[in-house]
C-alpha cells in the first residue's frame, strides 16, 4: 500500500484515501463514514506534564460536550446521525510526541478533526497536516501563518484579547498609572508579553521596567516578585503565566505586601489563590476567563449552549478543576458541529469552508474571521472578549468589550511591539 | 548457530519490523533509534567515570548546528548532520576546559550549569535561534530512489532505514572505540586513575576524549531528530529529557554496551506503546517513575543482568564441564 502511494506520489487526496482503507482495515472508521457510524473527533493536546492545565480540563469539557449532542441525537449529517466521540492522544507538549500523536489519530484512528493546544507542538505536526490536508484547530493563533491554511483559531486569539482587560482598567481606575510585568520566556509568554505593551501604551500606562523574563524552570519566585515591585507600581501584569507561575508569584506578592491592582491572562484555580492568600488580597484581580455560571453568560449574544449548565456538570464531575480551557475545545465543537451539519459532510475540507462562510458563531457572540495583518492569514475568529474581575471571593464578568474595535484604534501600537519581539508571523525562524 | 547467522536474523527483523507496527508505533520506532544513540554515546561518557547532565544540551547543539546550517547556507542535510557531530563535539571540547577542573557530584553540577547556560543563550538570541519558540520549517532529508524502494522520508518507515544506518555505522564505531586501547584507557581512567596517571596516561586528555567523542554522536542524534520532526526549541533538549536517559541508562545498565540500550528500548516501548495501549495515557508518569524504583530495588544492577544471567546459563549448559584444575 505504502509504496505504491509513493511511487505515484503522495497527494492529500490519496493520503486520505490510503487512510481511510487502511482504518477500515484495521476496523476502525475511516474519513469517509459510514451511516449511522460514530465521528471520531483527536484531541491531540498535553494531558500530563507541566501544561496539562490547558489540555486535560479541556478534554473532560469535551467529554461532557459529547454526551450532551449524542444525547439530543448526535451530529446530523447528510448521511443521517452520527454520535460523536473524542479519542485523545498525550502530547506531552513535545513537538516529536505531537507528531506521533497526529499521525496515529488521522492514520490508525480515522478521525475528522484535530483540536491542539498549539504553541512549540504546532510545527511538529505543520508536516502531518500538509499533508494530510487535515482540519486541525489551535488555541494560540501566534501558530498561523499564510501557509497553514488547515489550521484555524475559532475559540481564543491569544494572547490579543488581554487588550480588553487592561483597556477596561484604564477606564474604570484611572487612579492606576505605573505598571510592571514578569512572564516565562517561551512561546506562550513573548506575544502576550507585546500585546500588553501595546495595551498598555495605548492606555497611558507606563511602565515603569522592561518586562522581567525568568526562566520557565523557576520555581523560587521570590527574587522575581521583589524585583518586580521594587520600584512600587501600581499595577502588576502577570502576563500569560502557567497556573503553576501564577500562583507562587501571587502569593509572593501577597507576602512581599503589595497593595496595588493586579492583572493577568489566567487565573485558573483561582479559589487556591485565595485560600494561599486572602479574599481581600485577590478583591480585584483582572482577568480574562470567566466561570460558566456567570448570569452574563445567559445573554442572547452568547453561543455557547448552556453554560450554567455546563458549569455545574463539570464541577460535579470535576470539583475544582474549572480553569480556562475547561470550556474553550467544547466552544471549538460547537463551531465544529454547526459547520459539519451545514456542510453534510465530516470531511476536512467541506467543514472548513462551511465554517469560514460568513460570520462564526463564537461562544462570546458572533464574530469575524480575522488575521490577515498579524497572522498572514483569516483564521482566527475574532469578536468580544470578556473581562473578568475577582469580587467577594467569586470570579465575576464585568464587562464584555470588543478586540476589533481596540485593533482599529491601537493596531499600529501591537504591531509596533509584536515586531519588537520577533512576534510578527514573517519573523518567526 | 553461527554468529554471522545470529546477525543476519537481526538484521532481517529490523529491516522487517516496521511492517509489523501501525503508523504511530513507526514513529516510535524512529524516535527509538535515534535516542538508541543518544544513550549509546552517553555510556562512553560514563566509561570515564563521569555522569553528566548536559548531554541532552549537547545533542540540541547538533540539532541546532545542523538545522542552521541548512536554513541559512544551504547546506545539504547529510553533509550539515555530520557537520552537527563535529560541531558538538567541538563545543564539548571547549566546555572541557572548566568542566574537567572538577570530578564527580561537581562534574555534574558543572555540566548542568553548563547546559542551562547553552540553553539560555538560544533562548536569548533570537536571531539566529529563534529564541523560545526556536527554529521551524527545518528541511526534511531530501527523498531518493534506490531503484528497488523509493525513500519518501516524511514516511516513518523511509526515515527509520536512514536513521538505522546511520545509528548503526556510529553505535560500530563507538564499540570499536571501548574495544580499543583507547576504550580500554577509558576504563582505566575510571577505575584506576591514580595508577593510570602513574604509568603515564593524561587523565583529563582522555576525559576530554571520551566527552568529545560522546558529545560527536550525541550531536549526530539530535541532528537526525531536527530533519525528521522539522522544529526544535530551547525547551525540547531540557532537563527533563536528561532525567530520560539518565532513566534508560539506569534502568539499563552501564556495565555492557547495550545495557543503556536495552534500556532505553524496553522503557520507551512500555511508556509510549503499552501504557497508551493499555488506556493508561494520564497514568504514565506514575507507572513509568513506579517501575523505576522497582527496577533499582530489585535489578540493582540493571536490566542487563537478565541478559547476562541467561547467556552464562545457557553458556555453562553447552560447555563441558571443567575441572577445578582448570
Amino acid at each position: 500500500m505504502i509504496s505504491k502511494i509513493v511511487k505515484s506520489g503522495l497527494t492529500r487526496r490519496t493520503f486520505l484515501h490510503s487512510t481511510a482503507a487502511a482504518a477500515m482495515s484495521a476496523g476502525l472508521p475511516g474519513t469517509s463514514l459510514a451511516a449511522g457510524s460514530t465521528i471520531k473527533i483527536g484531541f491531540l493536546a498535553p494531558l500530563t506534564g507541566a501544561v496539562a492545565a490547558w489540555g486535560k480540563p479541556g478534554l473532560d469539557g469535551c467529554e461532557i460536550w459529547a454526551e450532551r449532542v449524542n444525547a439530543a441525537g448526535g451530529i446530523k449529517l447528510g448521511d443521517g446521525s452520527h454520535n460523536v466521540e473524542f479519542v485523545a492522544y498525550d502530547n506531552e507538549y513535545d513537538p516529536a510526541k505531537a507528531r506521533t500523536g497526529a499521525t496515529k489519530l488521522i492514520r490508525e484512528d480515522g478521525v475528522s478533526f484535530i483540536m491542539m493546544l498549539g504553541g512549540d507542538t504546532w510545527p511538529g505536526v505543520q508536516p502531518v497536516a500538509d499533508k494530510t490536508g487535515m482540519l486541525f484547530s489551535t488555541l494560540l493563533p501566534s501558530d498561523l501563518s499564510p501557509d497553514t491554511n488547515t489550521l484555524i483559531a475559532p475559540a481564543e486569539v491569544h494572547p490579543i484579547y488581554n487588550v480588553t482587560g487592561v483597556e477596561w482598567l484604564a477606564e474604570n481606575r484611572p487612579e492606576l498609572k505605573t505598571a510592571v510585568m514578569c512572564a516565562q520566556d517561551d512561546a506562550l509568554g513573548l506575544p502576550s508579553v507585546a500585546t500588553y505593551l501595546a495595551a498598555f501604551e495605548a492606555a497611558g500606562i507606563e511602565m515603569l521596567d522592561a518586562p522581567l523574563l525568568f526562566d520557565p524552570a523557576t520555581t523560587d519566585f521570590a527574587p522575581v516578585v521583589t524585583r518586580l515591585i521594587s520600584k512600587n507600581p501600581d499595577i502588576v501584569c502577570l502576563d500569560t503565566c502557567y497556573s503553576d507561575y501564577v500562583h507562587p508569584i501571587a502569593e509572593q506578592l501577597f507576602q512581599q505586601g503589595f497593595k496595588g491592582q493586579i492583572i493577568s491572562c489566567t487565573a485558573d484555580f483561582y479559589d487556591q489563590m485565595i485560600a494561599k492568600t486572602s479574599e481581600e488580597f485577590m478583591e480585584g484581580f483582572v482577568f480574562q476567563f470567566p466561570d460558566f455560571d456567570d448570569p452574563a453568560l445567559n445573554g442572547d449574544n452568547i453561543n455557547f449552549t448552556d453554560p450554567n449548565g455546563f458549569y455545574a456538570e463539570f464541577n460535579k464531575r470535576h470539583p475544582g478543576q474549572w480553569g480556562a480551557v475547561s470550556w474553550e475545545y467544547a466552544s471549538i465543537m460547537d463551531l465544529w458541529k454547526a459547520a459539519a451539519e451545514k456542510a453534510g459532510s465530516a470531511s476536512p475540507d467541506a467543514v472548513a469552508a462551511a465554517m469560514k462562510e460568513g460570520k462564526g458563531k463564537h461562544a462570546f457572540g458572533d464574530a469575524d474571521w480575522w488575521g490577515t495583518e498579524l497572522f498572514g492569514i483569516d483564521n482566527a475568529l475574532v469578536g468580544d472578549w470578556p473581562v473578568v474581575a475577582i469580587e467577594g471571593g467569586k470570579a465575576t464578568i464585568k464587562e464584555f468589550r470588543s478586540i476589533p474595535d481596540w485593533y482599529a484604534k491601537h493596531g499600529d501600537l501591537l504591531v509596533k511591539h509584536m515586531q519588537a519581539y520577533d512576534q510578527m508571523w514573517d519573523q518567526r525562524s | 548457530m553461527p554468529k554471522f547467522l545470529i546477525w543476519i536474523a537481526a538484521l532481517a527483523a529490523l529491516i522487517a519490523l516496521p511492517h509489523g507496527l501501525s503508523f504511530s508505533q513507526q514513529e516510535i520506532l524512529v524516535f527509538l533509534t535515534i535516542n538508541v544513540l543518544l544513550v549509546a554515546s552517553y555510556r562512553l561518557l560514563t566509561l570515564t567515570g563521569e555522569w553528566s547532565l548536559g548531554h541532552v544540551v549537547i545533542m540540541g547543539v547538533g540539532a541546532y548546528s545542523s538545522a542552521l546550517l541548512t536554513k541559512k547556507l544551504g547546506v545539504y542535510v547529510p553533509v550539515s548532520m555530520l557537520l552537527g557531530g563535529v560541531f558538538a563535539a567541538l563545543i564539548a571540547v571547549l566546555l572541557s576546559f572548566p568542566l574537567f577542573r572538577m570530578k564527580g557530584f561537581y562534574f555534574l553540577i558543572g555540566s548542568f550549569a553548563a547546559g542551562e547556560i547553552i540553553r539560555l543563550l538560544w533562548k536569548r538570541f533570537r536571531d539566529p535561534f529563534g529564541g523560545a519558540k526556536g527554529i521551524k520549517g527545518i528541511d526534511p532529508m531530501p527523498d531518493f530512489s534506490v531503484g528497488f524502494y523509493q525513500f519518501d522520508f516524511f514516511e516513518p518507515t523511509s526515515y527509520y532505514y536512514f536513521a538505522g544506518v546511520v545509528v548503526a555505522v556510529c553505535l560500530w564505531i563507538l564499540w570499536r572505540i571501548e574495544k580499543s586501547p583507547v576504550g580500554l584507557t577509558f576504563h582505566a581512567v575510571h577505575w584506576q586513575d591514580k595508577l593510570a596517571q602513574a604509568s603515564g596516561v593524561n587523565v583529563r586528555a582522555y576525559r576530554t576524549l571520551a566527552f568529545a567523542i560522546a558529545s560527536g554522536f550525541a550531536g549526530i542524534s539530535g541532528a537526525l531528530l531536527a530533519h525528521y520532526v522539522g522544529t526544535i526549541n530551547p525547551n525540547a533538549f531540557d532537563i527533563d529529557l536528561m532525567v530520560f536517559v539518565l532513566t534508560w541508562a539506569i534502568v539499563g545498565g552501564t556495565a555492557t554496551f547495550y545495557g543503556p540500550i536495552l534500556g532505553c528500548v524496553v522503557l520507551t516501548v512500555i511508556n509510549e506503546v503499552v501504557l497508551r495501549e493499555l488506556g493508561l495515557e494520564q497514568m504514565r508518569p506514575l507507572i513509568y517513575g513506579a517501575i523505576m524504583i522497582l527496577s533499582i530495588l530489585f535489578l540493582p544492577n540493571g536490566l542487563e543482568s537478565i541478559v547476562q544471567k541467561f547467556t552464562q546459563r545457557r553458556a555453562s549448559n553447552g560447555a563441558p564441564e571443567r575441572s577445578p584444575a582448570e
